[in-house]
């Protein structure tokens, strides 16, 4: 297939998938087959470009026609294609999710054609190669997830949606004065130019770089839930139905992470001696933060919403390190968070499914009388802890290391000491809604019908789904750190990217 | 409120709004207009009516087609029921009668958001299925009078043109109903 083709492919299939889900408005039924026969092509267009992006390290496309500086250029290096495809694959697995577990009024109001145009702006944050169009994209996302976080429109819902939406709608306008910034300073905003400008080193504006890169610190930081301007994410992410929750908790913030270090190490690099402090401090901040955050916690989402911060400090370590290791590190992790954190979001909304509620004060018993989501609950926890054998296990082994060859010893201290808090916190959910016995009260005693039980029980294909790429990843783990270090090398070393973009001639 | 000043006004003025909505849609390519401000200007028109004689109004004067069809009752024939499909007669205004059935085609503003984002998504795809990038422009070799030239990003900025109508009509309608 075309480069124009292959690159254009994730953001087509979503979109016509939604617009077709519009044409069968309110007939839930349709909606959810063309929302499954788009996931699937997704996943598959995703594939697609990954095989290509493996024989051709970098592919480009200018839409319209205009050539690279001035017009639109969507690229595709080993980065985005690697975060595109778990983005397919959690959007498939939600989808297989919300068809059993989201009520009919929500499905009957927009969810399906809402998700999918979600799905187009994460394909087209992935694969822009333009600052403002960046931007575009990330609007997108934002109203997305708004109405997606309102829908159905209960009070905590509209609560966690305004909170969502102000905080984020403040880092959108940081961002667009930044891009603002930028482009008065240098007249430029394909990212491959700015790139080239700053490397040249010879333009009059250069010493500036850095105040227009603190705009995007804060804006991606905001949207990325890092350290100060974290609490809009457990006040917003908890409050909707799982089948929402868990692809904007499991994708949405890691979209953010990804622009960071996207920009950080193609555009913003000058000032390495203020940055590089800057980051670890707020890495470790995030981390330890959203750790401590999540110990306080008596709600099953609430406390893998605070872990989503604690992640995201470790996402972020890997680009306060800056090695080839560290940032591979980080792409590894990004990539098993995504997938993790979305199964076990699943998992508690399985759980909730038999007992209707998420408080762990009121759960318990699951292992008794649901042993196998006992099992999935397990095996992703540890995984989300770092336990050996499993994919979390890789990420932090690789961050961990990239730390002590850098001699950031206080970093991977603290990144070693959250991460055994996490599994207390783990612990914690295990023992409270697994292992104690049933709190017994003969008012909260809820009767599953076989047709209930029926639908349960198709829930648990998805998150079984997940956790087969999970394992994957973890037990046969060498091929993705093999793509995820050559991800770095590409991140690192520009000159594939610039040249696809620009092309050679420069 | 309704003044019957406004009312006749607005009877006059729709169909001129409706008519520069479109020549701000044709224009746009070269000079200032296109399909955003053409949209906006079109629902515009519908706004208005919908101030005048209330949004219940416009959307079954503009949006619904009510089709009545007569009933095959105590006729064996397949053929003759079809028959009475194909006599559709258009009406406006319902009369229930017992060997009539009525069939609302409505069109809902959502559907024209769809259009138009099919529209302009295809568009795109002219580029693609021409080997170029995605929405690669492709134009008629013919020059028109009034239009000027056709060619896809015409089709595109209709597009955005149906998808605004519809955007503005679904929060209209929306907001006066509650």
């Amino acid at each position: 297939m075309s480069a124009h083709l292959l690159l254009v492919l994730p953001l087509l299939v979503p979109l016509c998938g939604a617009i077709v889900c519009l044409l069968f408005w309110r007939l839930e039924r349709w909606q959810a087959l063309v929302s499954g026969f788009t996931q699937i092509t997704w996943l598959g267009s995703t594939i697609f470009l990954l095989k290509r992006i493996i024989t051709d390290k970098a592919i480009s496309t200018q839409i319209g026609s205009w050539s690279a500086p001035f017009g639109i250029t969507l690229v595709a290096d080993t980065f985005s294609a690697l975060v595109l495809l778990a983005a397919a694959l959690v959007g498939l697995a939600v989808f297989l999710f919300s068809v059993y577990g989201l009520d009919k009024s929500r499905q009957r109001y927009g969810y399906f054609p809402l998700m999918l145009f979600l799905q187009v702006g994460v394909g087209g944050v992935c694969l822009t190669g333009d600052l403002f169009n960046l931007y575009v994209w990330f609007e997108v996302i934002l109203i997305c997830c708004f109405a997606l976080l309102s829908l159905g429109g209960t009070k905590p819902q509209l609560e966690g949606a305004l909170k969502y939406v102000t905080i984020n709608f403040i880092a959108s306008g940081l961002l667009l004065t930044g891009i603002g910034v930028v482009y008065s300073l240098f007249g430029a905003l394909n990212l491959a130019e700015l790139a080239l400008i700053v490397r040249e080193g010879t333009h009059l504006n250069l010493p500036l770089l850095s105040m227009a890169s603190v705009f995007f610190l804060t804006g991606f930081g905001i949207k990325a839930a890092i350290f100060p301007m974290f609490f809009w994410l457990p006040a917003s992410y908890h409050t909707s139905p799982i089948a929402i929750s868990a692809f904007i908790a499991g994708l949405i913030t890691k979209v953010g992470i990804y622009t960071l270090i996207r920009l950080f190490t193609l555009v913003f690099i000058t000032d390495q001696t203020f940055m590089m402090p800057l980051m670890a401090i707020l890495s470790g901040a995030t981390m330890v933060v959203g750790v401590i955050g999540a110990a306080a916690q008596n709600d099953f989402r609430r406390i893998l919403s605070f872990h989503i911060i604690s992640q995201i400090g470790y996402m972020l370590m890997g680009l306060a390190i800056y090695t080839p290791l560290a940032i591979a590190g980080s792409i590894f992790f990004i990539i098993h968070n995504i997938l993790v954190k979305t199964n076990l979001f699943l998992v508690s909304g399985v759980v909730a499914q038999y007992h209707r509620t998420f408080q762990l004060p009121r759960l318990g018993g699951v292992y008794l009388q649901q042993p196998f989501i006992a099992l999935l609950f397990f095996v992703s926890a540890l995984s989300l802890a770092g336990t050996p054998p499993l994919s979390g296990f890789w990420g932090k082994f690789m961050l961990a290391k990239a730390g002590f060859e850098a001699g950031n010893y206080l970093l991977v201290t603290t990144s070693l000491g959250v991460s055994l808090v996490t599994l207390f916190s783990m612990t914690k959910i295990w023992n409270e809604v697994f292992w104690k016995s049933k709190p017994r009260k003969p008012s909260t005693s809820i009767l599953l019908t076989q047709s209930d039980r029926l639908r349960i029980a198709l829930l648990y294909v998805p998150v079984v789904f997940l956790l087969c790429c999970i394992l994957a990843i973890g037990v046969y783990a060498g091929p993705l750190i093999e793509l995820a270090m050559r991800a770095s090398q590409d991140l690192l070393h520009i000159e594939t990217y610039t040249d696809t973009v620009l092309g050679k001639a420069r | 409120m309704r003044t019957l000043i406004f009312a006749t006004a607005i009877r006059l003025l729709t169909p001129l709004f409706l008519l520069f909505s479109v020549y701000i849609l044709f224009r746009g390519h070269h000079h200032p207009g296109g399909g955003f401000i053409g949209g906006l200007i079109c629902s515009l028109a519908f706004v208005f009516h919908a101030l005048a004689h209330g949004s219940e109004h416009t959307e079954s004067t503009y949006f619904r087609l009510s089709v009545c069809q007569y009933k095959a009752n105590g006729k064996p024939s397949q053929l003759y029921y079809v028959w009475s499909w194909m006599q559709l007669a258009i009406r406006k205004n319902h009369r229930n009668g017992n060997h009539k059935r009525f069939h609302v085609i409505r069109l809902r503003p959502i559907y024209l958001m769809a259009f138009g984002l099919l529209l302009a998504a295809g568009s795109g795809m002219v580029g693609l299925i021409l080997g170029k990038p995605f929405m690669t422009a492709w134009w008629l070799p013919l020059e028109l009078p009034v239009l000027g030239s056709l060619g896809t990003p015409l089709l595109f900025d209709t597009g955005v043109f149906m998808l605004v109508l519809g955007m503005v009509l679904k929060m209209v309608f929306t907001m006066k109903k509650e």
